[in-house]
């Protein structure tokens, strides 16, 4: 029998059972449009976060204790063990260019231009902290003054917008006020880095002196310095920065202050960027793998229908099998009549599903502000499992209706 | 005459001259006890001949017919159909039979309900490969020969019985087989209807086709050359009509 002639008796059984049909092909197309619309969104989402992580990596070497066994983000749980002392040790070993510190002024409020705002916390840290490329206007500030940098969405808070020569009063949770000025406006794609998250958030930026003030006394010297949470160890190039990843990791093993300052349960995270950006990627796979999973079930669910409705067609069928067995069809040709069916379903579903998936995706990632990735290989993946699916499902109906013995098929009523 | 066997013993032989014998054949139903809806049946039908089978409902004239046309095989002996033994046939080869060198005509007409009358009676040229302009074009000019020109694209529940009856027979005559099996072909015609099927296989038998024909009525059953008497599954006589009816050919 010609392959044609098959293709077309199988799409005139499909067509008279419109509904039936319809309703079997929904499956396959709800199957196939969620493990596009997921694959899609969670590559989105991807290249979206990847994005914000920045393109270029920095030859940068994030240091932050926190509880024991823990794979959260950067600076989780992290308390301020590391004290002057540290950093000026860190300073000193090899491959280092900047030991840059964090620490957190908690503040009830920023008051500029008679506008006060809610913020709950502002950072502080070192000029080296900041890259002259990210500044929209100024300068970064300078230990020892009353100086304080924003990001552009912190800027933005204001009803004047704060620029550069405003005054701003910062609102400490204690109680007390401090005045400073700004000095330095950060565009608003420069994130704080891994350390505040890379979420586009208001930032405000203070030096450690004189707005910083957590001390504690230094285990190795009996002094009382400054401690915080989070250290950036910045390498003097991408080459050193495994060699300084380890130095650091000893340093901190034994004779840092921060060793006996910290909780028993606590370790030192010592990550690189590169490190940061691999556990965020595997995160990120895992979720949308989980997700396509999900879409996945609802492909075999879709199969499973396909599967239904072959095997009540071929029993519905059977009187037309007979027929045809006994007018010189060979069991092949009702295999392939009735395969066809089902892989026709199939690969309408998928090919119905494709756009419908394209279309689930588009409206996700519009309601979430995403820029849509299409993961094309995933789309060829889809359609083929459509099909595959449409393949498995009719095969053993199909095996069923062609071995149907023939004057057994004209008895059926 | 393609695949015969020619390691064949010589009980396995048949005449050439037989387009269907059979030897001893029987068929048994296993339902609780056993049913012997054949019962030791030997027979020989001649190529061209024209045979009637008749006999009170049961005693296995559909059985009969269903083993000459490879649709079911036999319990037990032999069935030959143009010099090839079917139970020695593979599946295929016997479909192959069933579909090129029988015409079948149904009892209860087996059409496809969801084909048109044309398509009907060239679905069995489309398990033959031919092509979809030819098989048009030839089970419409048999449709024409039945009587039934007009009727080509109407669906088998959109024509009389009669006129379902003559897609069955144009059917069961497209592949143009040499032997021609009919069950009851007249069964639900009046009789006028049943008078021009008559003079179809009349025309048909002239041509030389080999036919055999299960029949209730005397009078239908007087169109053929020879009457098989069947009772409970046995021959019980074989009668040989001297001069077989004739029907004044005209067409329909
Ligand atoms: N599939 C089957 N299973 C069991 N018994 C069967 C089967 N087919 C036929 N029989 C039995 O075989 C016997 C012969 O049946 P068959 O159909 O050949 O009769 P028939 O002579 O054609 O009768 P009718 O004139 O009513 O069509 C019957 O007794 C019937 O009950
Ligand atoms: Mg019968």
């Amino acid at each position: 029998m010609e392959f044609l002639e098959s293709v077309r008796l199988s799409w005139r059984a499909i067509r008279s059972h419109k509904l039936r049909s319809v309703l079997t092909t929904l499956g396959i197309i709800i199957g196939v449009g969620a493990v596009i619309t997921f694959v899609t969104l969670g590559a989105s989402l991807q290249a979206d976060i990847l994005g914000q992580v920045g393109a270029e990596r920095t030859p940068n070497v994030y240091v932050w204790s926190g509880p024991e066994g823990q794979n959260a983000g950067p600076g989780a749980g992290a308390q301020p063990v590391f004290t002057e002392r540290d950093l000026t040790e860190l300073r000193n070993v090899a491959g280092v260019s900047a030991v840059v510190p964090r620490g957190i002024v908690p503040t009830a409020a920023v008051s500029s231009g008679g506008d006060t705002v809610a913020q709950r916390q502002v950072i502080a840290t070192s000029p080296a902290s900041f890259d002259s490329a990210t500044f929209v206007s100024g300068r970064a500030f300078e230990q020892g003054e009353r100086e304080v940098v924003l990001n552009e969405q912190a800027a933005r808070l204001f009803e004047s917008q704060a620029t550069v020569g405003d005054e701003v009063t910062l609102r400490l949770a204690s109680g007390e006020s401090a005045d400073a000025e700004v000095v330095g406006l950060l565009n608003s794609s420069s994130g704080g880095g891994p350390f505040e998250g890379f979420d586009s958030q208001p930032l405000v930026f203070v030096p450690t002196d004189p707005f910083y003030d957590t001390t504690i006394e230094s285990p190795a010297t009996g002094e009382t310095q400054r401690v915080y949470p989070t250290v950036t160890v910045v390498a003097n190039d991408f080459g050193a920065v495994a060699e300084v990843q380890e130095s650091v990791r000893a340093y901190l093993a034994d004779e840092s202050d921060a060793a006996s300052l910290a909780p028993g349960d606590y370790e030192f995270s010592v990550r690189t960027d590169q490190d940061l950006v691999d556990q965020l990627e595997e995160l990120l796979d895992t979720l949308t793998n989980f997700v396509t999973g999900i879409a996945v079930i609802s492909l075999v669910v879709g199969s499973i229908g396909i599967a239904n409705i072959m095997l009540v067609s071929v029993t519905e069928r059977t009187r037309e099998i007979g027929i045809m067995k006994a007018v010189g069809a060979q069991n092949r040709d009702v295999l392939q009549l009735f395969l066809l069916e089902a892989v026709m379903l199939g690969v309408l579903g998928a090919v119905a599903g494709t756009p419908v998936g394209v279309l689930g995706a588009y409206a996700a990632a519009e309601y979430i502000g995403l820029s849509l990735v299409f993961p094309l290989e995933w789309f060829a993946i889809a359609v083929g499992v459509g099909v595959l699916v449409g393949v498995l499902a009719g095969l053993y109906p199909a095996w069923n209706a062609a071995r149907t013995d023939p004057i057994d098929a004209l008895r059926y009523e | 005459m393609a695949a015969s066997h020619s390691d064949a013993g010589p009980e396995t032989t048949t005449d050439s001259e037989d387009a269907v014998s059979l030897r001893d054949v029987r068929k048994t139903y296993y339902l609780g006890e056993p049913v012997h809806a054949l019962d030791g049946v030997s027979l020989s039908i001649h190529r061209g001949s024209y045979t009637a089978v008749m006999g009170p409902s049961g005693s296995g004239k559909s059985t009969l017919l269903n083993l000459i046309g490879c649709l079911d095989t036999a319990s037990e002996g032999q069935v030959f159909v143009n010099g090839k033994e079917v139970s020695a046939l593979s599946e295929r080869d016997r479909t192959r039979v069933r579909g090129d060198e029988i015409g079948f005509v149904f009892q209860t007409f087996n059409l496809m309900p969801k084909l048109t009358a044309a398509e009907n009676v060239a679905l069995p040229l489309v398990f033959q490969g031919v092509s979809r302009s030819k098989r048009k074009s030839h089970a419409e000019s048999v449709l024409d020969e039945v009587g039934l020109g007009d009727r080509t694209g109407h669906r088998p529940n959109e024509l009389s019985g009669g006129q379902r009856q003559r897609v069955a027979i144009a059917r069961a005559l497209v592949t143009d087989p040499a032997i021609i099996l009919a069950d009851e072909p007249t069964g639900n015609l009046d009789s006028e209807t049943g008078r021009q099927i008559m003079g179809l296989f009349q025309r048909l038998h002239d041509e030389g086709n080999t036919i055999l024909m299960v029949t209730h009525e005397r009078h239908i059953a007087e169109h053929a050359e020879r009457v098989i008497h069947v009772l409970d599954g046995t021959i019980e006589r074989i009668e040989e009509i001297e001069s077989p009816r004739r029907v004044e050919i005209e067409a329909f």
